[in-house]
């Protein structure tokens, strides 16, 4: 959780002036073209304050192209984006003072000192030099950047240079905070010190557009999920209601011998992806103990060199639907 | 209402735009700010350049003569100024936004919400923190070494003002108006090379054949020399009006073409 000054809850999207505003972000088929690639292909989706909204999606899915016409780095080849009555595709400058942003590539700050750039990209945003000390020695502290907090940036490794780039992006978080990828290099302890400062944003009020490949830690930190694929958002609900067509199914993880032809598959398994010596298949539960010794029995044949059963993962569901496979080994968010 | 609101105010923005000039300012002060420890790991480089051109320049050419001859003493020592005030606007600054551009981080720049006008403006003035004192120690060597007969008139400050930004525009644009960061590279430095060796700058203009002083014209660099030594030695000048007005052409010129590149949405 969050230190002091910001442990208090806040009143959230209220206005002490007039009626209480609406800043709902929303989307209405947004389609991007280069040349002949359509990036985005008329997505629509809406994100409500206080909600944390992940995008997920292979490399090139166009996830990135998004959220960079939403900051109006991109200009739409058409479509609609709007923060509550602001439309933010014909008032660039409305975007970028109501959204805070985390691009996916490096941050500026080789030559700052890390609580300078911090407090000073606060202060860019509008907070009060008092404010913007505060908030950036707490986020200091809840990340656990203490060890690095006068070091200079070129001097920082790439998970610290990162999470620098994250504080600078939340130090004054907008009424939409636009992450791309944050987690990326980050070290499993600090990201889920930052899964909770994502939460917190949330909690304040803020709607939180999240871009990660982090699948399984995503399901953690995010209310609704968002699948696109080939510029195209194919499914769309919470990490459960995503799941849910895997309810009754199990998940087969053979590790195949090295040098080893993929093994036949008996009928009663689904369709296996196979991305180097991992071999996945689902099966019902009803056939887990059928499944469970013909594995065994390649095991023990030097066919495989272990199995696994267990519940389908919010993993797999994307991979269903992307019909992809993230390379098991060294996505290290595995539970 | 409650205490928690003061709180709450650091985390969540109130939602309004703001795009009066309570605004630009605080935006600029914070700018400003921003460039500075933007050249922080530059410092060395930019020092290194300064002393290079103002003392190096001006002791250098003791070395040709066994007595300076006060015209050439007085030439150079008026035109090292020039290359003093030029150094990082024209010269770091379009190696800075190339850098940017190949790392990646330009892109977080762009979505910095300050106004085009509020960077622009606070960068020129990083500019001309980083060449005002440099050029008063190299005047300060020039006339002790050589004993000058300078005369600083009044018009210094337009001239000083306009030849910095002139530069600085001109490396703005050079910078953020070119596509490819190695393009911008490869012009800065055939810039710096003109700079020194076919501008009459630090080369008399005399000395030049009469196709390069034409040339030279159409290029703000001889301008700049022009206002700035005027302001510098006493006596009329000639050409110094038309100085002011091709050398405001250049920098209009410049910053419109920065400004609409750092406006582009593709
Ligand atoms: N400026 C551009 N010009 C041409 N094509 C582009 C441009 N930017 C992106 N694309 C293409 O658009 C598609 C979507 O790219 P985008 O960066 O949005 O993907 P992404 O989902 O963010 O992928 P990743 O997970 O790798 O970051 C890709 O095929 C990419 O090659
Ligand atoms: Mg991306």
């Amino acid at each position: 959780m969050m230190s002091p000054p910001s442990a208090e809850p806040p009143a959230p999207s209220t206005s002490s002036a007039g009626p209480p505003d609406d800043w709902t972000f929303r989307v209405d088929a947004l389609t991007k073209r280069f040349a002949t690639l359509a990036a985005n292909d008329s997505i629509t989706l809406r994100v409500e304050p206080g909600e944390v909204y992940g995008p997920l999606g292979p490399n090139g899915a166009g996830k990135s192209t998004l959220v960079k016409q939403t900051i109006g780095l991109l200009k739409p080849t058409s479509g609609r984006i709007t923060l509550g009555r602001f439309d933010l595709v014909a008032d660039p400058d409305a975007a970028r003072q109501l959204c805070s942003y985390l691009p996916q590539v490096q941050m500026p700050i080789d030559s700052f000192h890390v609580v300078e750039a911090i407090e000073l990209a606060g202060r860019i945003r509008g907070a009060s030099a008092r404010d913007v000390r505060g908030r950036t020695a707490s986020l200091i502290d809840s990340l656990d950047l203490g060890e690095w907090k006068d070091a200079l940036g070129h001097t920082l490794s790439g998970g610290v240079k990162r999470l620098v780039g994250f504080c600078m992006a939340i130090v004054r978080p907008g009424r939409l905070v636009i992450l791309d990828e944050p987690t990326n290099d980050v070290d499993p302890l600090r990201r889920r010190l930052l899964w909770e400062e994502v939460r917190a944003l949330g909690a304040h009020g803020c709607a939180v557009l999240l871009v990660t490949h982090n699948v399984l830690e995503a399901e953690k930190s995010v209310d609704r999920l968002a699948v696109i694929h080939k510029g195209r958002l194919v499914a769309e609900g919470t990490p459960s209601s995503m799941k849910a067509a895997d309810r009754s199914q199990l998940r087969l993880q053979l590790m195949l011998t090295p040098g080893t032809a993929t093994p036949a598959l008996s009928p009663w398994a689904g369709p296996a992806v196979r991305v180097g010596h991992n071999l996945v298949t689902a099966i019902a539960e009803a056939d887990a103990s059928t499944a469970i010794s013909w594995a065994a029995e390649l095991t023990s044949a030097g066919v495989a060199e272990e199995y696994a059963l267990g519940a389908m993962t919010l993993e797999d569901a994307y991979i269903r639907l992307t019909s992809h496979m993230s390379g098991d080994g060294d996505d290290d968010g595995d539970a | 209402m409650m205490p928690e609101l003061q709180n709450a105010s650091v985390i969540v923005p109130h939602g309004t735009v703001e795009r009066g000039a309570k605004r630009w300012w605080h935006d600029y002060a914070v700018m400003v700010r921003w460039h500075l420890s933007s050249l922080r790991v530059w410092l060395v480089t930019l020092t290194i350049v300064q002393l290079l051109a103002g003392v190096g320049f001006v002791l250098g050419i003791s070395l040709f003569f066994v007595h300076v001859p006060m015209t050439a003493a007085l030439f150079v020592s008026t035109g090292v100024p020039v290359i003093n005030l030029m150094t990082v606007g024209l010269i770091l600054g379009p190696q800075l936004v190339a850098d940017q551009k190949s790392n990646g981080s330009y892109e977080y720049l762009r979505s910095m919400p300050v106004s085009r006008s509020v960077t622009a403006a606070a960068w020129y003035t990083v500019c001309l923190i980083g060449g005002v004192p440099a050029m008063i120690v190299s005047l300060g060597v020039a006339r002790l070494r050589y004993d000058l007969p300078l005369h600083v008139s009044p018009m210094i400050v337009p001239a000083v003002l306009l030849t910095s930004f002139a530069g600085t525009m001109l490396g703005y644009a050079l910078g953020h108006a070119i596509g490819s960061p190695m393009a911008t590279r490869l012009i800065t430095q055939l810039l710096v090379f003109a700079i020194f060796g076919f501008a009459p700058i630090l080369v008399p203009l005399s000395q030049m054949p009469r196709w390069l002083g034409t040339l030279n014209w159409w290029f703000p660099f001889r301008h700049m020399a022009v206002v700035t030594r005027a302001a510098l030695t006493p006596g009329g000048h000639a050409a110094v009006l038309s100085a002011y007005v091709v050398l405001g052409l250049w920098a209009i010129a410049c910053a419109g073409l920065a400004g609409r590149a750092l406006g582009r949405r593709p």
